[in-house]
């Protein structure tokens, strides 16, 4: 579904990431997992085309998205939802949900999966999203991207400013969409929550990929253990 | 008195649909436009060229609106497009720069071109009772004109593209990111921010004379509106626009025509400093 191939791209000239490489196939949950300013983010901007990508190619659906334009890509079906969130603040929640189906009219399935997954969205509906809380602007922010019924759903640190508890339901809803056949590509820095969920990790360290293979693997091997799971 | 605070209305709706031209504008691409007074200008010399050709009024208008919207949407098009490669202060910057600039080629060929160019869309008739006011028919058709521009407005806003446009201006990484297209958005923007402007120069010019040195009244008229709403805030620029127009007649009711344009500066410098963020801003 995915396919990124020796990408390379980051900021005023300098690459952040370089030669990476990273596969997600149809209904796999996929992480990258890393640290701050691993270049996580950086990797998800190129990919989506808010970051120029200075080397490299991405490929979609088979087809290549390399340089399109942002609002291409997310109209091709590629939902990435920014730990920054970029939602828009002065909206109900209503409006901000009914601009994740743009151009399109809000699909009433896509509509009930998101108030089924985040009940606390519909009993918000009318209020502004800048006054939710951070919790609830996560769940608005990956409701908006599924209102576009995305083949793909990516997502940067959806844990970001949430207490541990709020973390774990997130993740629990990411499960949910699992289930239901939403294919995710997810970066976190909290590298167990993210191995609970994807079938496959990638580790990224200082814009390269050092490591990959399956969750279980990625689990037990001692360079991640040490470097991201705190066990000596 | 009474009959200020009324004539204040009917400039003030003119005065707002002005100031949300320019808003929104702002709001959208970050540029003062600083040749929009020139559009209106332009604008209403298409008017009276197209009249003294022997065209209908109603041609005549609608030819003067696509002028304003044509302008604009050129301007976005062509000498825009360095503006929007730069951010922050260095966009806003050029963007004034550069559309100064514009400001001054359209002032030139106007002035050169037509140096007694003034539009004067007459409606005639005996003034119409209003609450016990006599009100010329010209300032009541510019009344209804603006009053039905402000509903369209407020249409548009629940429309998809309306609802885009406030999406770009809220959050432009946002919007990108549920496939909103923002240059197609700007685009719209800019259209109909130079068929307001043409449309004010119009209705303006039913009950005073607009003539082709006014395009900077024009721009600084709207600059004063935008800020006193704050800047890129739609509501706030028309709410802004109809205070502006009764503070102007009674001004200019009980101290002088002379010191409206002090009196409307004097505001927007006060709103400055007490709330910077305009009438209906909200604090960060």
């Amino acid at each position: 579904m995915l396919e990124v191939s020796g990408l390379a791209a980051g900021y005023l000239g300098e690459n952040v990431v370089e030669g990476v490489d990273v596969e997600v196939g149809a209904g796999q949950a996929v992480a990258i997992i890393g640290s701050n300013g691993a270049g996580k983010s950086t990797l998800f901007r190129a990919v989506c085309g808010l970051l120029p990508v200075a080397a490299g190619r991405v490929r979609f659906d088979g087809a290549d998205i390399t340089r399109r334009p942002t609002h291409h890509i997310a109209r091709a079906g590629l939902a990435y939802v920014p730990a920054e969130r970029h939602l828009f603040p002065g909206m109900s929640v209503r409006e901000n949900l009914m601009l994740g189906a743009y151009p399109g009219r809000p699909d009433p399935s896509a509509e009930r999966l998101v108030f089924d997954l985040f009940p606390r969205l519909n009993q918000r509906r009318g209020q502004p999203a800048g006054s939710l809380s951070g919790g609830e602007q996560q769940m608005l922010a990956v409701g908006r991207a599924l209102m576009s019924r995305p083949r793909l759903l990516m997502l940067d640190e959806p844990t970001t400013g949430l207490a541990p508890k709020l973390a774990q339901s997130a993740y629990a809803a990411l499960r949910v969409l699992k289930e239901r056949g939403v294919t995710l590509l997810v970066a976190e820095q909290q590298v167990p929550l993210a191995l609970s969920l994807a079938d496959r990790g990638y580790v990224l360290e200082n814009g390269r990929i050092r490591l990959q293979g399956a969750s279980q693997d990625l689990a037990r091997n001692s360079e991640v253990r040490r470097a991201y799971l705190g066990v000596a | 008195m009474k009959a200020s605070i009324l004539d204040g209305i009917v400039l003030g709706l003119q005065f707002g649909l002005l100031g949300v031209g320019m808003t929104l504008v702002y709001g959208l691409g970050g540029v003062l436009n600083l040749a929009y007074g020139q559009i209106a200008v332009l604008a209403a010399m298409v008017v009276a060229i197209t009249l003294t050709a022997g065209a209908p009024t109603l041609v005549a208008a609608g030819a003067g609106l696509l002028a304003g919207a044509a302008t604009s949407v050129v301007l976005d098009r062509t000498l825009m497009r360095p503006v929007y490669r730069q951010r922050g202060e260095r966009r806003v910057l050029l963007g004034l720069l550069l559309t100064l600039g514009v400001a001054f080629v359209i002032d030139g060929l106007l002035t050169w071109r037509y140096p007694t160019g003034t539009l004067r869309l007459g409606i005639g008739g005996e003034p119409v009772p209003v609450l016990g006011i006599g009100m010329r028919v010209g300032s009541l058709w510019a009344t209804g004109v603006s009053l039905a521009v402000a509903a369209l407005l407020l249409l548009f806003r629940a429309t998809t593209p309306g609802r885009a446009a406030h999406a770009v201006i809220q959050d432009e990484v946002g919007a990108r990111l549920v496939g909103i297209n923002p240059a197609a958005v700007r685009t719209l923007i800019f259209a109909a921010s130079g068929t307001l402007a043409a449309l004010v120069a119009e209705t303006r010019s039913m009950t005073s004379p607009v003539t082709v040195t006014a395009g900077f009244d024009f721009t600084i008229l709207a600059l004063i509106v935008a800020v006193v709403g704050g800047l890129g805030n739609v509501a706030g620029a028309f709410l802004a626009g109809v205070l502006l127009g009764i503070v102007s007649t009674l001004s200019a009711f009980y101290i002088g025509q002379y010191i409206t344009t002090i009196v409307l500066l004097a505001a927007a410098a006060l709103t400055i400093l007490l709330r910077p963020r305009g009438l209906l801003g909200r604090s960060p």
